[in-house]
């Protein structure tokens, strides 16, 4: 029989605990990226917008081709824009930053602000980059503070996504309202038609982005979430837009809010919703049904529409030489060519000019009119208000205060107030201290 | 008060009533309360499983309809396909194992012996100790994760087994509950085995242990399980399949901007569940025969 003394106990738990951990050694050793090391080996952090993963790889085949000194590893970064945003923010704590990271409309502002992405524009001529070729309000989205932060990659914008079948049944013309007002005219016949738990419109719910899809309605009845940091909620025609949503599910009951606007419009539980053009391939390979897209509605000569999406950033820490490859990448994946490719094959816009010139995009945008709707909307769009996407967590609350005003038949103008006071707290705390005088 | 007194005077109408019941039906009654009661809480942890194997075997358009279609009219095995190829399945189910696999023995040996040291090991500081892991139970994990995730990082490990093992196997939880198992066990047992001449090793692995078992199989399970859900520390880690863990390959089947299809999703969902359930149901046996076997003769 063993018998051990209290000392050789110990000593036996504690080689049985390292050898525990040690066996855990299993598995490849790398880092996804570093701020020193081989410039010539850069990691790509990108949570694949729109199962884009397997494009993703070819684009970054294509780059190897072209640039024989130069290999790119593919990160996944997480599930969606705020899971890469928390993996890069949890990566600048520990020095493996990755090269180039994906970040969204509202996240990117975060990390400039920090100092924790670069500013470009001194790189663009070591990096042939040609601004000039970009969509002009797709990388202005990305200037601040007299710099740009970062390049579109993923870009989108909202679209109205209508079904034929239930226009036509309705007596409607075949295009989408052109005001809001007009579709509160609207909303009622269609849901005639429609009737049961089935609904005229779908808005989306917070996690849906409906802080994003509901800001160019707000701008159409002359109202914002901020003019640059001057917050707007509790503005009377900013009320005015949250009780038309409010009246169009509570009171006139012809919208409600839904968990998966691009999936119930798909199936024919909601007969129009806001979605982006991200959802465009996914609802034209599963709706069963004849559908169309158009503006978002706005009385002419007013902006209705926000862009949305994401941009590729280079982290600020990284040597200059990695910045320049960066760059490098980050110019020749969003190239008209490939632009092209990325559009065609997941769904977001083409980021450059050229690319609408493309013969490739050319014959697409024919066979596809639906996806032409997005680049004809495009001169309509303007920059997204402050309050939404350079406030850490803005979207959020305002998205949520406008899901209790749907699901909840919330006050209005209280309960915007407190979106309000929520969104100065933040400003005050985290974001007024660090701008520059 | 004049009506309550009057009242209080009067028959118990309840009070009636239960002595016209017999033992035996009053024992019914409470058996069909409770098999009822069992039989809600059953239905409601049963239906979002129930749901979830359907789904897995639905066409997409079947998923998204209103009203809902509970049982499918075309089944769809293609789903368990596509969510075993569409994404490096096998891979990330491998990982799985190893990473809940070591994980689980670690914290097992450390918790059982770190237990066993502060029940039955006289060292000074011992009560310093203790408060110090019952401290370290009020810290959720996610405010170390910045600190972990920075000594990970510096000594490059990320992206290995061992940078996602290392910062999970604390056993706080593991000694904590080990050691209020441990001081429920008679001392007479104990020193019984003292007596005998027991050593520290004998008296862990011929005494404690064996009266252990539904405790240790409790906690083996209760680790297991969480370790094998993990997603927040995992995700940080890893950068791609060679070291990602179910809980976060299978995002990939999901659309981070666009449709979702959920059927594939379900469908590994349903797989990702099959070997904690099998492992449950083996442990269980365990459980239950320990909690009925005896430790001292009567």
């Amino acid at each position: 029989m063993i018998n051990m003394s209290r000392r050789g106990f110990l000593a036996a738990s504690a080689t049985a605990a390292a050898s525990a951990l040690v066996a855990a050694c299993a598995g490849s050793s790398g880092d996804g990226g570093s701020a020193s090391g081989d410039a010539s080996k850069l990691t790509f952090w990108s949570n694949h917008p729109g199962k884009s993963v397997e494009v993703e790889r070819e684009l970054i085949s294509r780059f190897e081709a072209a640039n024989p000194g130069l290999s790119v590893q593919l990160v996944d970064a997480g599930k969606n824009y705020e899971e890469a945003a928390q993996k890069f923010n949890a990566a600048l704590s520990g020095g493996a930053v990755p090269d180039i990271m994906i970040l969204s409309d509202v996240w990117w502002f975060n990390f400039a602000l920090i100092g924790a992405i670069a500013p470009l524009d001194d790189l663009f001529g070591r990096a042939n980059v040609n601004t000039a070729d970009y969509v002009d309000s797709l990388v202005g989205d990305y200037k601040w503070n007299g710099q740009t932060w970062a390049l579109p990659y993923a870009r989108s914008t909202p679209l109205f996504y209508y079904n034929k079948d239930v226009w036509r049944r309705a007596g409607l013309p075949d295009r989408g309202p052109a005001t809001w007002d007009e579709f509160d005219d609207w909303g009622p016949r269609i849901q005639t038609v429609v009737g049961g738990d089935k609904r005229a419109h779908g808005w989306g719910n917070a996690t849906d982005y409906l802080a994003w899809t509901f800001q160019g309605p707000t701008w159409t009845f002359g109202g914002a979430y901020s003019d640059d940091w001057t917050l707007e909620f509790t503005e009377p025609r900013t009320v005015a837009a949250a009780q038309y949503l409010s009246d169009s599910i509570n009171s006139k009951r012809y919208a409600k809010i839904s968990n998966d606007i691009a999936g119930d419009f798909s199936a024919g539980i909601i007969a129009s919703t806001i979605a982006s053009t991200g959802d465009l391939s996914g609802i034209t390979d599963n709706a069963g049904f004849e559908f169309g897209t158009a503006f978002l509605p706005a009385p002419q000569g007013v902006s209705g529409c926000p862009t949305g999406g994401a941009g590729l950033a280079v982290p600020a820490k990284l040597s200059d030489e990695r910045k320049v490859n960066a760059l490098k990448f980050i110019e020749f994946i969003t190239n008209t060519e490939n632009t092209a490719y990325f559009a065609q094959n997941v769904g977001y816009m083409p980021v450059r000019k050229s690319a609408q010139d493309d013969p490739s995009m050319v014959a697409f945008l024919e066979k596809n009119p639906n996806f032409a709707t997005a680049i004809e909307q495009l001169p309509r769009t303007q920059p997204q208000n402050y309050a939404r996407v350079f406030v850490p967590g803005g979207d959020k609350i305002i998205g949520t205060g406008y899901e209790r005003i749907g699901l909840q038949n919330a006050d209005v103008a209280s309960t915007l107030a407190d979106t309000q006071r929520q969104i100065a707290q933040i400003y005050e705390a985290q974001i007024k201290p660090k701008l520059p005088a | 008060m004049l009506t309550s007194r009057g009242g209080a005077t009067g028959p118990n109408p309840v009070r009636g009533d239960r002595s016209t019941m017999s033992p035996a039906t009053r024992r019914r009654l409470a058996d069909a309360c409770g098999y009822a009661a069992m039989a809600l809480v059953l239905i409601v942890i049963a239906l979002p499983l129930v749901w979830i194997l359907l789904a897995s075997l639905k066409d997409r358009s079947e998923i998204y309809v209103q009203p809902a279609v509970w049982w499918p009219s075309t089944w769809r095995p293609e789903n368990y396909v596509e969510a075993t190829t569409s994404v490096p399945f096998w891979t990330y189910l491998r990982n799985s194992v190893i990473v809940t696999g070591i994980l689980g023995v670690a914290k097992f040996v450390l918790g059982v012996l770190s237990a066993y040291g502060l029940v039955f090991l006289r060292f000074p500081g011992k009560n310093i100790v203790f408060v110090v892991i019952i401290a370290a139970l009020m810290v959720p994990n996610q405010i170390t994760v910045i600190t972990n995730y920075a000594l990970v990082a510096q000594l490059g490990l990320r992206n290995t087994f061992i940078g996602i093992i290392l910062p999970l196997a604390g056993v706080a939880f593991g000694t904590f509950l080990m050691r209020n198992h441990f001081l429920s066990i008679p001392p007479e047992i104990i020193e019984a085995a003292r007596m005998d001449g027991a050593g520290h090793f004998r008296l862990l692995t011929r005494v404690v242990l064996p009266l252990s078992i539904p405790t240790m199989v409790a906690f083996a399970t209760i680790t297991l399980v969480n370790e094998w859900n993990e997603y927040l520390w995992p995700f940080l880690m890893a950068d791609d399949s060679t070291v990602a863990t179910l809980p976060v390959g299978l995002t990939l089947l999901q659309n981070s901007d666009g449709l979702t299809n959920w059927g594939p999703v379900m469908a590994a969902t349903v797989l990702a569940m099959l070997p904690m359930l099998i492992l449950f149901l083996a442990l269980q046996r365990h459980m239950i025969k320990g909690l009925t076997s005896g430790a001292v003769k009567g």
